[in-house]
């Protein structure tokens, strides 16, 4: 890492158990982490401030996941969204890519995937903003 | 509840099973609508089946045997489908996966789903037999509801059980306490007292009876909107349960353990000790000295002391734990161990690893005179001692201290603190001898239970080594520069074996190789050892808890065997291809089956790291897949041989997996005998040189079709191990007596002058029948008076290739019938098939081989029948088992080199 800002990630998901596994490895690898469990807290956390990237559940009370990406994709274009889900078809893949979703991972993953996973989106958003 | 007799309606046809999958066309109610994800995978395995064996009966009543064959197909998807997912649920709990509630609710859903079908295929193929198995089915289906439920499940298990009865699979029963004694005693035969538990049931039980949970629940609510305080609503509960009454059926339960342990002890006044065994996979760990535990507790006093340690359960810390870790009191249970008090001499805790060791290769020994009670909870002091992990066990370190007062039994009961003898006070606690026998059991027990461990003991008054507890010892995480030291010491030694075959169950083990040839060298199995072996058998069970390592040449990570290494955590890598050549008996090596290398030697730093695995997670949702894993993954039938190798012998979804495989497989084999052919399945005659009348049946692409012969050309057999057979029959020596070498022919001519007239005629060669496919035959013959079968599949998958073949019959007097099956049992098992005789019995097994292996075996069989069919005259004499061994190995010589 380099002296430049850190990337910020803002976690979704209803189940706590997700952010519980993912914000102490994310936050080693040197990334700001935000974590929520209840939709509405998100979508109103992302009016406060953007993210660099989102990593989110489709499937939850409230506000779902694909209305939360899109109110964030609207609000900040440059976010990197990667969707997480335990019912992966292809139609929510397919639904989310039109969305302009980064990545889409079927839960239960590797963390390393993830890992991986935000390291492109990461790569993508920095040239992004450096074309931008 | 399910109509059994609804349930044996005829059996829809297979192409109506996905549709019947719902609560739709299958005729069994109750049961949760399917997920549209599991629905695609079952979709899958049974258009594949249906591919590969489209044919339907006219009938419901008339079932071809096409499809009842597609329904063994059916089984085997399945099968293959419940352990691969079996096994993915286990790697979740490995620490790399990220998985959530929703996940462990849909695997439990599709896994139900299929062994639900399995159950439904193999009803289809065998009618009313079993049907005990669909009951056991609901049973563990049930209690695993009740688990995502979040209540504990305790029903059905007794009040009380003694140490000799319990193994890992009661811990949630018992408590670990006694679970692990009770596994140190029946598995490593170490010394543990004698005792029972009084199990949770027991708890919940004198809990409901006396009613008391509503006001248990009315004190935590007050607790909670901050009426009471911790101490307050403690101190209510804890006098709510020392004024209630054990119920009438507990005490007579308890009275009669108490009485058998009494006639074990030949001892009419028993003191006992009387010990908190908590329940919950972490809350005992966290609750190290909050239970309470009652020393030489006199009879008479037994119900009291036994109301006193369960009270402790709400002792303040324990319930603002339960409360800060969000643990229901559904989910809290007490069991208590009570145990012949042993009168302790010298008493002590030991930790396989020394905290304060420097390079971390040292134990720790604490021990002072009498019971161990003040060692632990630190009222005394104790001489301590540092001892090298390595043998010789070297101590590194002592430090005495005068020994002022020691805990010592009272006749009457209970215990009290005196002043020791001046004589003893300074002197060392322990012998060398003592350390030594000290450090080798704490070791073994480290090795048995994979984790370092913090084990208490007593040496009594006879000298004898008494473990009181063992559990696993937490030890802060690795610092990131051991990992860089690893990588630099695993390079000094030698890479014997690496990325061959697949991991089955991570870890990393070091010790010697000892090579499996047969099922009697288990008998010898040395502890500590590291398993080699052609085969991966479920009979490897037998050994497990005693290898540190298992490699073998065949196998695949959802076979029965890798179940079971998972579950006794072995480092297990297999289907390496030659792992029996690469290694010999006697070898040092060190197994790493976190990176799928073998070294040579013995690497401690690996091992040693291999122990501290990271700290389990203590999220429900870890201590959920565990303790639901524990009713799906365990495997109790293990030997289809044995009495329990039942129905109602079947205790985890493993168990209904391996049981209906295994008699899915016999209901096959003996399926054309009850069976009316269909007959508009492509059949004939086998057109051949042997005096053998062939019929073959053909149920898929098992014969090559041809427009103006009836009669079948051995060119047309398209199946491949019917062909494999056929040439080994028609082998020359087999059957026919065609010229032969000098050697061969000398032999061959002194079994020809003795062979019976009778054999070499037709007349008596009886109905021979062959079922078929590509993959598959089913052969039944008669040769004069054997009757053999041989049933066979061959398939890409390994897992579901298998040969079976047994021979019976025979009609010379039972002693040469006996020899025929010596020589039968000698000659199969040099060619690594898994054999049992009962009598002149003869039934051999191998499974998970490559096609080509699968073909050389089946073509040496065929050999071995033609050889065989005039054995039983010909064994006059036992010298002549050795003298027809050696003749038929000539010939199977002679025919893999032409």
């Amino acid at each position: 890492m380099t002296i430049e800002q850190k990337t910020s990630i803002l976690i979704l998901d209803d189940e706590p158990i997700v952010s519980k596994r993912l914000k102490p490895s994310l936050d080693k690898n040197g990334y700001e982490v935000e974590a929520f469990v209840r939709s509405v807290d998100a979508l109103s956390r992302i009016r406060e401030r953007d993210f660099d990237i989102i990593i989110t559940d489709l499937k939850m009370e409230g506000v779902n996941g694909m209305e939360f990406l899109t109110e964030a994709k609207r609000r900040s274009p440059l976010t990197e969204v990667i969707v997480i889900t335990g019912f992966a078809t292809m139609e929510t893949a397919k639904q989310s890519f039109s969305k302009g979703v980064f990545d889409f991972l079927a839960k239960p993953f590797k963390l390393g995937e993830i890992l991986e996973v935000i390291r492109k989106a990461d790569i993508k958003r920095k040239e992004k903003a450096a074309a931008a | 509840m399910v109509s059994i007799n609804k349930y044996y309606l005829p059996y829809p046809l297979m192409r109506d099973l996905p549709a019947a999958r719902g609560n739709g066309n299958r005729p069994v109610t109750g049961r949760s609508p399917v997920k549209d994800r599991s629905l695609g995978t079952m979709k899958k395995i049974i258009a594949w089946a249906n591919r590969t064996f489209q044919s339907e009966p006219k009938t419901a009543q008339r079932v071809s045997f096409a499809t009842l064959f597609g329904k063994f197909q059916n089984i085997l998807a399945l099968n293959n489908r419940s352990l691969e997912l079996i096994a993915g649920a286990n790697d979740k709990l490995g620490g790399h996966y990220v998985f959530d509630q929703q996940y462990i609710h849909s695997f439990c859903q599709e896994l139900r789903e299929l062994v639900d079908q399995l159950i439904y295929n193999f009803e289809g193929l065998a009618p009313q037999k079993y049907p005990g198995i669909y009951k056991v089915f609901r049973e563990i289906n049930y209690d695993i509801e009740e688990d995502l439920a979040r209540r504990l499940v305790i029903s059905g298990s007794d009040f009380v059980m003694p140490y000799a009865r319990i193994s890992r699979e009661h811990i949630n029963v018992v408590g670990g306490k006694n679970a692990r004694l009770a596994e140190m005693k029946n598995v490593l035969g170490l010394r543990v007292p004698d005792g029972f538990a009084i199990t949770a049931r027991s708890f919940q039980y004198f809990m409901e009876s006396n009613e008391l949970w509503p006001k248990v629940q009315a004190i935590t609510e007050d607790w909670q909107h901050n009426k009471l305080s911790g101490e307050q609503a403690s101190a209510k509960i804890m006098a709510l349960i020392r004024k209630a009454t054990v119920p009438v059926d507990l005490i007579k339960a308890v009275q009669a353990e108490l009485e058998q342990l009494r006639q074990r002890r030949e001892n009419t006044t028993l003191h006992l000790a009387v010990r908190s065994s908590a329940w919950g996979e972490d809350s005992e760990f966290s609750f190290a000295g909050q239970y309470k535990s009652m020393l030489n507790v006199a009879e008479v006093n037994l119900f009291q002391a036994y109301k006193d340690v369960i009270a402790s359960t709400f002792s303040a810390a324990a319930m603002e734990y339960r409360r800060h870790n969000g643990f229901g009191d559904q989910e809290m249970s007490m069991s208590v161990a009570c145990q012949a008090m042993i009168d302790a001499r010298i008493s002590g805790v030991i930790y396989t690893i020394a905290p304060s060791s420097p390079r971390q290769d040292d134990l720790m020994i604490s021990a002072a005179w009498g019971l161990g009670e003040p060692v632990v909870s630190g009222q005394i002091s104790a001489d301590q001692y540092t001892i090298s992990r390595k043998k010789p066990h070297k101590i590194s370190a002592v430090s005495l201290v005068r020994k002022e007062k020691q805990l010592i039994l009272q006749p009457e009961g209970g215990t009290v603190m005196q002043a020791v003898k001046d004589s003893r006070k300074s002197n060392a606690s322990l012998t060398n001898e003592q350390i030594s026998q000290l450090a080798t059991t704490s070791l073994e027990i480290e090795q048995f239970f994979r984790s370092h461990m913090d084990i208490e003991f007593t040496i009594d008054q006879q000298g004898q080594l008494v473990i009181l507890q063992a559990r696993p010892l937490n030890v802060a995480a690795q610092n990131p520069q051991q990992l860089c030291d690893i990588a630099a010491i695993v390079k000094k030694y030698p890479v014997l074996m690496k990325d061959k075959g697949v991991i089955a169950q991570k870890g990393i083990g070091a010790g010697k190789i000892f090579v499996v040839n047969s099922n009697a060298d288990l008998n010898h199995f040395p502890s500590g050892a590291i398993l080699v072996a052609r085969y991966a058998s479920p009979l490897y069970a037998k050994v497990m808890s005693k290898a540190r390592g298992i490699i073998t040449d065949v196998g695949s990570a959802t076979c029965h065997m890798a179940t079971i290494a998972r579950e006794f955590r072995v480092p297990t890598i297999v289907n390496t291809g030659n792992a029996t050549e690469v290694f010999t008996t006697g070898q040092d090596v060190t197994i790493d089956a976190e990176e799928n290398i073998v070294y040579g030697g013995t690497i401690d730093e690996l091992c040693f790291y291999g122990l501290t695995t990271e700290r389990i997670e203590e999220t429900y949702e870890y201590r959920l897949l565990r303790r639901i894993l524990k009713k799906i993954e365990p495997l109790y039938l293990v030997d289809p041989t044995e009495k329990n190798f039942i129905p109602e012998g079947c205790r985890s979804f493993h168990d209904i997996i391996r049981f209906v495989h295994e008699k899915a497989v016999e209901e096959l084999i003996n399926l054309h005998y009850t069976q009316q052919h269909d007959p508009q399945s492509l059949s004939g005659k086998l057109r051949w040189d042997l005096p053998l009348d062939m019929i073959l049946i053909d149920i898929g692409g098992g014969i090559t079709a041809s427009d103006k012969d009836s009669d079948i050309d051995i060119a047309r057999i398209a199946s491949i191990p019917m062909r494999a057979f056929v040439k080994g029959l028609s082998s020359p020596g087999a059957w026919n007596n065609e010229p032969l070498s000098v050697d061969m022919s000398s032999f061959m001519s002194s079994l020809t002058k003795t062979m019976p007239a009778e054999l070499t005629s037709p007349k008596y060669m009886g109905q021979n029948l062959a079922v078929i496919s590509k993959g598959y035959a089913n052969i039944s013959l008669r040769l004069g008076y054997h009757f053999t079968i041989i049933d066979a599949y061959v398939s890409d998958n390994l897992n579901d290739s298998y040969i079976y073949f047994r021979f019976a019959g025979g009609v010379s007097d039972l002693t040469r019938r006996s020899r025929r099956a010596r020589f039968l049992e000698k000659i199969l098992t040099e060619n690594d098939f898994v054999v049992e005789v009962h009598d002149d019995l003869v039934i051999a097994r191998i499974k998970q081989l490559p096609t080509s292996d699968i073909e050389a075996k089946i073509n040496f069989l065929g050999l071995l029948v033609g050889f065989t069919r005039q054995l039983d005259i010909l064994l006059i004499s036992d010298q002549h088992i050795n003298q027809f061994v050696s003749g038929f190995e000539m010939l199977v010589k002679k025919n893999t080199n032409e």
